[in-house]
């Protein structure tokens, strides 16, 4: 029989470093990693803090993302604070792996979601949309219908389109035609907001149509 | 109490799923004899007589059967163990990890697919370990009685090589096979828990995370990382992507199934 039975490993093969900011800040890229996992189960001192400060001189992604799920762990306000410059990152990944960490923790990224949606950069008001999926209530389709009457950019209006298809009630119609109205030529724009009317289940009168 | 669960566990319960909490709920206060819901919270509060233990089982899902979802066995002998083995020390095992294992049906369908179908078997040392956070599970697993249904996949002739018959439509699967598996109880969200185990091979975590929200599901991949060796691989249930999870593996398509691997040492990230 090639079957052998396992023995139970020893606990501490992965030793937590003793001194974790160190570990963390200047270790290497397996302390690192290994660090920034402990600092957020742990919750030790100053742990968003931290990790902020770590993500901010990181350059190992594997290690990013530790750091990125350890902040949406912890879910403070000083988490979202430390992840919101990433939104702005021209690099993907970072922006990518910013995004899922607010979508993480709905409840601490709700205070700064109206200001993100008046952002100047018209990439984080798209992506930060897709953020409102996640509150739940009544906020999302306040929110979004707010913006859809003065958004200047069709794609940041699409992405929220998109998202009151889901979140959105008949309540939302008006500033959805009144979207529609404003970029008459935008025949794209102009679709998917008579088919969010029509999923929403009011009468539908779009501007064009 | 959907919270504490969540806290103990991971998993999410939503106002959708609340006959099924219910149901549960009721049918522990009726164990305990706890006439009401408060005075059965302060019972599982205070973890009085392992209450926290039996409240999970509970809520746990164990409906499963041999040979389940079987193209990843397949992948595993066609493909996964030639790429591990290349890696391999000479007298070094190969290590599987079944997690959850519920009642015992994935880590046994593991090992006799193994003795069946891979050529290698008797070449290398195996290494099997079932876990679950069920503790219920796990002592039924360690029995291995299984009925009818749990072997409907099996042809009589496997079910005739390592199972022998103990009453009418019951079996009991052999002792050899029993005492090459460790099973374990381990809740795959609990970094500590998780720590005592590395170095895998394959791991098979199926149909589980599906139950946890994001953040346990991030947690969870994590760890599931950590246990991993170097170029080691994950399968998980045909619904379930971990692309969608996290990134930190790459995703690896094979004839039979698509799974995914923890970059080998010098790879990506």
């Amino acid at each position: 029989m090639p079957l052998i039975r396992s023995r139970p490993d020893k606990p501490d093969v992965d030793r937590p470093p003793v001194d974790l900011r160190a570990a963390l800040l200047s270790g290497s890229p397996e302390e690192r990693w290994t660090a920034a996992r402990i600092v957020a189960e742990l919750r030790v001192r100053g742990d968003a803090l931290l990790l902020g400060q770590a993500l901010e001189l990181e350059k190992d992604s594997r290690v990013r993302e530790a750091i990125f799920t350890g902040l949406a762990r912890i879910a403070t306000s000083e988490s979202v604070l430390a992840v919101l410059p990433y939104l702005r990152s021209d690099d993907a990944n970072l922006r990518t792996g910013a995004l899922d960490a607010l979508r993480m923790m709905p409840d601490a990224t709700r205070p700064h979601l109206e200001a993100l949606l008046g952002d100047p950069d018209a990439d984080v008001r798209l992506l930060t949309c897709d953020l409102t999926r996640s509150q739940a209530g009544p906020d999302a389709m306040r929110m979004l219908t707010a913006l859809l009457e003065t958004e200047p950019e069709a794609n940041v209006c699409a992405a929220a389109v998109e998202v009151l298809a889901e979140v959105g009630s008949p309540l939302a119609v008006p500033s959805l035609l009144r979207c529609a109205d404003r970029f008459r030529s935008d025949p794209f724009l102009g679709f998917a907001i008579k088919h969010v009317i029509v999923r929403l289940g009011s009468p539908s009168s779009v501007a064009g149509d | 109490m959907c919270d504490f669960l969540y806290r103990r566990t991971g998993m999410v319960f939503n106002e959708a799923k609340r006959y099924y909490v219910d149901r549960r709920l009721i049918d522990r206060m009726l164990a305990t004899g706890e006439a009401s819901f408060a005075s059965y919270f302060a019972r599982l509060r205070s973890d009085s007589q392992n209450e926290v233990e039996q409240f999970i089982n509970a809520f746990t899902i164990n409906e499963t059967y041999f040979y389940r979802e079987d193209h990843q066995l397949r992948c595993l002998t066609s493909d996964l163990l030639a790429e591990r083995i290349r890696a391999k020390k000479p007298g070094e095992a190969i290590r599987i990890w079944s997690a959850p294992c519920s009642t015992g049906e994935e880590p046994y369908s593991i090992a006799i697919w193994l003795l069946e179908n891979w050529p290698l078997a008797d070449s290398y040392d195996i290494e099997i370990v079932g876990s679950d956070i069920d503790t219920n599970a796990l002592e039924a697993a360690r029995e291995g009685i299984f009925g009818k249904r749990a072997l409907m996949r099996l042809t009589p002739e496997l079910i005739g090589k390592y199972f022998d018959l103990i009453s009418p439509e019951r079996w009991r699967i052999t002792e050899s096979l029993r005492q090459s598996i460790l099973l374990t109880s381990v809740n795959i969200v609990d970094s500590a828990q998780t720590r005592a185990y590395r170095k895998f091979d394959v791991i098979f975590c199926r149909n589980v995370l599906i139950y946890f929200d994001d953040t346990s599901r991030r947690i969870a991949a994590e760890n599931l990382y950590e246990s991993l060796s170097p170029g080691g691989y994950i399968c998980l249930g045909h619904s379930e992507s971990m692309s969608r999870i996290s990134p930190l593996f790459e995703v690896c398509r094979f004839a039979d199934a698509v799974v995914y691997r923890r970059p080998k040492e010098g790879g990506r990230g």
